[in-house]
């Protein structure tokens, strides 16, 4: 964000400074100045809050993590790497990790299909595009609670309408976010449905970009629709769904909001996700030293993963 | 913000009921408008010129925190000299993060509301003020208005830092139209004597075959706190202790746990009670007349009168030998600030003084009142079915005392993740119960954070 907004002011900013009498007056050297200015003060608003709420934290929090610092202000002396070795045998910690890593993975790979099946589906063009697109997107423009309580709802085992609907096939009713075999696949389904609308978004203005003409000289050269999805539509994609991946992932292993008020972690710890058990052993365990130390270790982890997915989206890349 | 024309003492004017009814109203929409601009109900009272703001925070939003704004608005109209602005959080964890930060800041509010249980984790780490009780006694506030179990559970380490509201215990209600049919009521109209687990596994049969859906409704899915509150009651039935000191190993009973835990899984059979239901199917089950026995907290009482169920309610019945019921109570606590006002902390004596004596309105929530001249007097005794229930204040069990334990706190989210499944899919219920000791155990290896 930063760069953009430095890289941007400059390149910008000559035009106008050129023209003011002061600069013409002060030459080359002031005018750099008086750009500089400019660029600071395009960036400045940001760089406080910048600074402000992520910088000071982040630096705050390592220190923390070396401390035995409580809610109650006790224990602020620094204790070395004691946080860390007890999160690197902390069970718990390893567990809600784990949560989180599967939760990825079960997560985004519906989120890609189904957005880019709907996408190709509305791209038909079938009547009434814009109620799809519509429908498809709006789960998306709601809060979180609101969507946990829609889905506690349909998921209840007793008086739910997941349950009265499999229930007409004769299936025997799970109780979907209480049992730890489906806990996570009940969150699943929740989270596809919320935020599949965002991905479906983005496949579709794809689409629309593009061009007709190879269409038509696939069909000219006797390409049926499945060749020609498979060989221009998703090709033509491959930026698009890196971007996705990319995104999605990386939304995907925050997940906290939807857990935290559908199952709260449960049942058994089944559904706690790494930020819950950060937020549980700082805020309810009031131990802000080892979960700033969790915290770091959980940042290691998205760390490792983003520079795995650069390498393998720079390859593809490449490629082109 | 709070300078309206009706002054408090124009507001004393007022019937009770009056009072209650406007207070509901206000409250219904009022209290959402509170959390969005930081202003109090505007409406039937307000601040007198000169008068001491309080702020109160409490965790009460069912039925309860309506009958807590009645006896909010009722102690503003009584006094001219403070008024008391209510902030009320979500209940469970959100309250007590936020209460603890502000503790920690010391940007508390001047009185707020917690569980007796949980003291545990706020007193010995200075996020809490004691309580003087020379000044209480001032208020016409002392120990011999007490039962002692309640005023005992408001002190730690030797000092008091809770003034306890009430006591809420895990109880016993039941159907009448529904044990009437099933022949289970005694000559006095009442549920009858039950002194074995057969004998009460018998009387939900017998009300299963009337209601031909259960006998029973007993939700815990997903609910660490109910888990506990039932488990802990034949825990402790059993005669068994559990004792947790940090730096050893947790103290229990595994015998106990087990058969607790054996008799919960026999209860639980898909006929007796639905093997896997929440809190809210289960208060659905008993409020549609699915069944004739609901085992649940007090504080639901209002519920089922507004239901317009025909129904009673007991203590849970004591089938294990030794009377005892899992209880917490609603306690007022002064959480630390930075910059002490001492008018105002001379106010929340007399408001925490006006609310306990005015707490017979409490009681219509359910809960039993600790200040016994309210329970003691003929108003209380003639208020059915709350006097039924009145005397498991003599068998009260608080949560074993650690800074982990106590209502909505981690340690029952432990237990439900330990013991969910003993519950739900039967597995080994001594298996379960070490792991949640086990659990216990590793916490309690821990750095006590407020110790």
């Amino acid at each position: 964000m930063t760069t953009t907004l430095t890289n941007h002011a400059p390149n910008h900013a000559p035009k106008k400074v050129a023209v003011t009498p002061t600069a013409r007056r002060g030459g080359p050297a002031s005018r750099k100045r008086g750009e500089n200015l400019t660029g600071w003060m395009f960036i400045g608003p940001f760089m406080i809050f910048f600074i402000l709420f992520l910088v000071v934290p982040i630096v705050w929090g390592l220190y923390l993590s070396f401390t035995g610092q409580t809610l109650t202000g006790r224990g602020g002396g620094l204790v070395g790497f004691a946080n860390y070795q007890e999160a690197l045998v902390d069970p718990d910690m390893w567990r809600s990790m784990g949560n989180t890593l599967w939760f990825v993975l079960i997560s985004t790979v519906p989120l890609v299909l189904i957005a880019l099946a709907m996408a190709v589906l509305v791209n038909l063009g079938l009547p009434g595009q814009w109620l799809w697109r519509l429908s498809y997107f709006m789960p998306y423009l709601l809060a979180s609670s609101v969507v946990s309580l829609f889905w506690v709802w349909m998921f209840n085992p007793q008086l739910g309408l997941i349950n009265a609907i499999t229930g007409l096939f004769g299936a025997e009713p799970i109780a979907w976010l209480q049992d730890p075999k489906y806990a996570m696949l009940g969150i699943v389904i929740a989270t596809v449905w919320w935020t599949v609308g965002f991905n479906f978004l983005l496949y579709l203005a794809a689409l629309q970009n593009i061009p007709e003409q190879q269409y038509e000289a696939a069909a000219l050269d006797g390409a049926g629709t499945w060749r020609q999805l498979v060989s221009i539509t998703i090709p033509n994609l491959a930026p698009t769904t890196v971007l996705i991946l990319i995104l999605q992932i990386l939304a995907s292993l925050k997940v906290f909001d939807q857990i935290y008020q559908m199952t709260a972690g449960g049942p058994g710890g089944t559904t706690r996700s790494a930020v819950q058990y950060i937020f549980e052993v700082g805020f309810t365990g009031y131990r802000f030293g080892y979960s700033s130390a969790i915290s770091y270790i959980f940042f290691a982890l998205v760390v490792i993963i983003s520079i795995a997915q650069f390498a393998v989206a720079s390859r593809k890349g490449l490629k082109k | 913000m709070m300078n309206g024309k009706i002054s408090a003492d124009s507001g004393a004017g007022l019937s009770r009921r009056t009072l209650i009814v406007g207070a509901a109203a206000i409250f219904g929409g009022g209290w959402m408008i509170t959390g969005l601009t930081g202003c109090a109900p505007a409406g039937a009272l307000a601040a007198a010129p000169g008068s001491t703001q309080l702020s109160f925070w409490h965790l009460l939003t069912g039925g309860d925190g309506i009958k807590m704004s009645a006896l909010v608005d009722g102690a503003n109209a009584d006094s001219s000299s403070f008024f008391a602005k209510q902030t009320i959080l979500t209940w469970g964890t959100p309250y007590y993060t936020k209460l603890a930060m502000a503790s920690a800041g010391g940007r508390a509010p001047d009185v707020a509301i917690m569980h007796a249980s949980r003291l545990p984790g706020y007193a010995p780490g200075g996020l809490l003020d004691e309580w003087d009780l020379e000044r209480l006694a001032q208020h016409g506030v002392t120990e011999a208005n007490f039962p002692a179990a309640i005023w005992n559970s408001g002190f730690s380490g030797g000092k008091l830092y809770a003034i306890a509201l009430d006591a809420h215990p895990f109880i016993l209600m039941y159907n009448t139209d529904i044990a009437r049919e099933a022949g289970v009521l005694g000559a006095n109209g009442q549920l009858e004597l039950m002194t074995t687990p057969a004998q009460f596994i018998e009387v939900a049969r017998k009300m299963q075959a009337v209601t031909g859906r259960r006998g029973l409704s007993y939700g815990y899915l997903g609910d660490g706190a109910q888990m506990w509150r039932l488990f802990y009651t034949f825990y402790r039935q059993l005669g068994a202790t559990m004792t947790l000191e940090p730096g050893k190993p947790a103290r229990v009973n595994e015998d106990a746990g087990t058969t607790a835990l054996e008799f919960m899984q026999e209860l639980l059979d898909g006929t007796i009670a639905t093997a896997a239901g929440d809190y809210a199917t289960a208060l659905a089950e008993f409020v549609n007349g699915e069944s004739g026995l609901f085992l649940t907290g007090v504080w639901e009482l209002p519920t089922m009168q507004t239901a317009g169920l025909s129904f009673d309610a007991m203590p849970i019945p004591n089938l294990f030998g030794a009377p005892a019921t899992y209880a917490d109570s609603h306690t007022f606590v002064l959480p630390r600030q930075a910059n002490l006002d001492p008018v105002a902390r001379e106010d929340v004596y007399a408001f925490v003084a006006d609310i306990l004596k005015s707490s017979l309105a409490w009681a219509e929530a359910g809960h039993i009142p600790a200040y016994l001249p309210v329970v003691d007097s003929v108003a209380y005794q003639e208020l059915v079915p709350q006097a039924h229930y009145a005397n498991a204040v003599d068998h009260l069990n608080y949560d074993p005392q650690a800074w982990f334990s106590g209502s909505g706190s981690d340690f029952q989210t432990f237990f439900a993740e330990s013991l969910q499944s003993v519950l739900l899919d039967k597995t080994d219920a001594r298996a379960g119960f070490q792991a949640f000791v086990r659990r216990l155990n590793v916490l309690l290896s821990k750095p006590n954070p407020v110790g």
